[in-house]
């Protein structure tokens, strides 16, 4: 026996179907074997697996941006920290001694105080 | 036909040994993929997984310039210059490039450590900066590395050398506030665990990255004044120079705070050249680290007990012969002559043993040093003045020092004499200065102290409280040895104060137990005073001069030194002088 679907309303109580379910089915013509839905799958798989590609090679795209700023927040840091040692060492107690400034300074002869 | 396997066919004999095998494979995937997982798992994670220390930053050591925190000690990137042999390619060039970058810091025999093919490392200079490495890293030469580390530097040269300590090759401080502070200042490395490139990058893919943000050490502030430990530094090496002394120490304190302003140890070091160091014992701080026996100095605080329990005055008078009998021992004054009844002022200024050895006496019946004056004078030097024991000032290699208490064997009536004008105990310098303070600041003792503070992370300086002082001894009792000791010091020296000032002290000169004795032929001269107007003390300085087989003075050797710092201090501080 041998059954096929047509575009054609039925009555449900002549198929006896149940309750509150489709009594219209649309049935494409268009036939699809084992190899196609393989292919079809296959397809897919491939589609979602550069999907992830494309994603993780942007957030590994990221990292190597980030490791660049990082880097490059390091080496300002560096700098910085480098421009202190010289800025401490110019006013250095030492340095401040042996100034050009410094040498041609002069005892004061006397100091007066401001009444307090 | 129905084909069926026969019983004990070949068919059926293949099928087993494929089932057979089959089990073989389930049972060695079920081992390697479930009961072998984690194993595995660690090993692909060691691959392809790298976890990165991220080393803290040291706290950094300030001192203060006034109110001013200025740094003293820093931190500064360097590195390493090494090559691979095995791949370098123009040595010449290489060879080139390190002698005129790094200088003095490359390697002598750079052509020698390049021709060595068979080794992979090789350092071709060391501590060059981070200016120098970017020089070198622009010539492009192939095989040449880089190691980054961090080192202390310290723009005031040897400032206070002693009193920071260093840094050793393992990052642990060694002396000073480098050691006693190293948990504080060292701080804790973060930590980066993550998927990693070929190059080592952290990318971001994986399921366990770890990112631990270092704790840099803390950055402390220091009540050393920069600019007056510069002073005491040269006065000291100024009065070595005069005395021909081998070894000084001084301490300047606050005597409102019990804050440290100076601290200075000859002959010192630069932290920044240990390699240049040949004796390790210019790495002690004498002034915590070294007790002594103090000598006349001592004999402020005798008196500072006889008044403090009523039974002398500076005004009060004794019988002075110039020789006192104590048990079987005769104490004898330094200087004689003096005879006849002479006033305990008299004595102070005369700096007399035997007027103090009376005070000891009279705290007991007033003929024998008995065992009640014994515990008196413990409880005074012991408990109140904290002589003989740690101060808990933030320096390591502190000394404890001695005070041996009458339930002693060596405690007896001989021993108190000795210790009521400076002999027969042990202490450090920072003991005895910080009880002095208490007599120049109205009967107050001050925990000694370095630390002024921090930089909190915003860059702030966030002041310490000070510590809640106790009270070894009445207001009325601090003013009255204060007077004492500053008509002890203007009996003889008036011309070397600056006029319209309140400068008090007492000269100490102490004899040295050598093997066991007393040396014949050496003798350490100290000099402890203040300074300040009339009302208030500003400052405490103590000046120690010593040398072996050298006998110094107090009043000679160490109350120059105390004087030139003095007159320095009294400008630097901006005292308004009286009259």
């Amino acid at each position: 026996m041998s059954y096929q679907r047509v575009q054609s309303y039925s009555s449900r109580r002549q198929q006896n179907w149940s309750r509150n379910q489709n009594t219209v089915a649309y049935v494409s013509a268009i036939k699809l074997g084992p190899v196609t839905h393989t292919v079809l799958i296959a397809f897919m798989v491939t589609i979602l697996g550069l999907i992830y590609l494309t994603q993780a090679t942007r957030a590994t795209g990221y990292d190597y941006e980030a490791q660049k700023i990082d880097n490059q927040i390091s080496q300002l840091n560096t700098e910085k920290s480098d421009l202190e040692i010289e800025n401490a060492r110019l006013t250095a107690l030492e340095t401040v001694k042996h100034s050009s400034v410094v040498a041609t300074m002069s005892k004061p002869a006397s100091t007066q105080y401001a009444n307090q | 036909m129905k084909l069926e396997l026969q019983k004990g066919s070949r068919s059926k004999i293949l099928a087993a040994m494929v089932l057979g095998i089959m089990a073989v494979f389930v049972v060695r995937l079920f081992y390697l993929q479930i009961i072998q997982h984690g194993y595995y798992v660690n090993i692909a994670k060691s691959e392809h997984q790298r976890r990165l220390d991220i080393p803290a930053k040291r706290g950094l050591i300030y001192a203060l310039d006034g109110q001013t925190p200025v740094p003293l000690v820093m931190n500064q990137q360097i590195y390493t210059v090494f090559a691979d042999p095995s791949i370098t390619t123009d040595d010449g060039k290489i060879i080139e490039v390190i002698k005129k970058v790094a200088g003095g810091n490359a390697r002598d025999n750079l052509e020698s450590l390049l021709n060595k093919k068979e080794s992979r490392y090789q350092i071709l200079a060391t501590k060059i900066t981070r200016t120098q490495a970017d020089m070198i890293k622009k010539e492009s030469l192939s095989g040449i590395g880089f190691q980054e580390e961090s080192q202390r530097v310290y723009p005031e040269g040897s400032l206070a050398a002693q009193t920071l300590g260093f840094v050793n090759a393992d990052g642990i401080g060694q002396y000073g506030i480098e050691s006693k502070l190293n948990d504080e200042l060292i701080g804790t490395d973060g930590m980066l665990q993550s998927v990693t490139d070929v190059n080592d990058i952290p990318l971001t893919i994986g399921s366990d990255n770890i990112d631990i943000a270092p704790v840099n050490g803390k950055n402390v502030v220091l009540t050393i004044d920069r600019n007056v430990q510069s002073h005491v530094e040269q006065a000291l090496a100024d009065g070595l120079k005069r005395t021909g002394a081998t070894r000084g120490s001084a301490i300047v304190m606050d005597p409102q705070t019990g804050k440290i302003m100076a601290m200075a140890n000859l002959p010192s070091y630069n932290p920044a050249k240990l390699n240049q160091v040949k004796n390790v014992a210019v790495f002690n701080n004498g002034v915590v680290s070294a007790p002594y026996e103090p000598g006349s100095d001592v004999k402020t605080l005798t008196m500072a007990t006889g008044i403090d329990k009523g039974v002398v005055s500076a005004g009060d008078t004794y019988n002075n012969t110039d020789y006192i009998q104590v048990d079987d021992r005769t104490i004898t004054n330094a200087t004689l002559g003096h005879t006849g009844k002479i006033t305990f002022q008299y004595a102070l200024n005369w700096s007399l043993n035997t007027g103090f050895v009376t005070v000891a006496q009279r705290l007991g019946d007033g003929k024998e040093i008995t065992l009640g004056a014994r515990n008196t004078m413990y409880d005074y030097f012991y408990n109140r003045f904290k002589l003989g024991q740690l101060t808990g000032i933030e320096v390591s290699g502190e000394a404890t020092g001695t005070v041996i208490p009458p339930n002693s064997p060596d405690g007896n009536a001989v021993r108190y004499s000795n210790m009521a004008f400076g002999q027969g105990l042990d202490v450090t310098m920072v003991q005895v200065a910080s009880a002095f303070c208490s007599i120049a600041n109205g009967g107050r003792y001050y925990q000694p102290t370095v630390l002024a503070g921090e930089i909190d992370a915003a860059g702030n300086y966030v002041e310490n409280k000070i510590s809640t002082p106790s009270n070894p001894i009445s207001k009325s009792t601090a003013d009255q040895v204060r007077e004492m000791a500053h008509t002890a010091r203007n009996t003889f020296f008036t011309s070397v104060d600056k006029p319209g000032y309140y400068v008090g002290g007492k000269t100490g000169t102490s004899q040295v137990v050598k093997n066991g004795v007393y040396a014949s032929d050496e003798t350490v001269a100290t000099y402890l005073g203040f300074g300040g107007s009339a009302n208030t003390s500003r400052y405490v300085i103590m000046v120690q001069v010593s040398g072996d087989h050298k006998e110094l003075q107090g009043a000679r050797d160490a109350l120059p030194i105390f004087t030139d710092i003095s007159n320095w201090m009294l400008d630097y501080l901006k005292i308004q002088p009286k009259g």
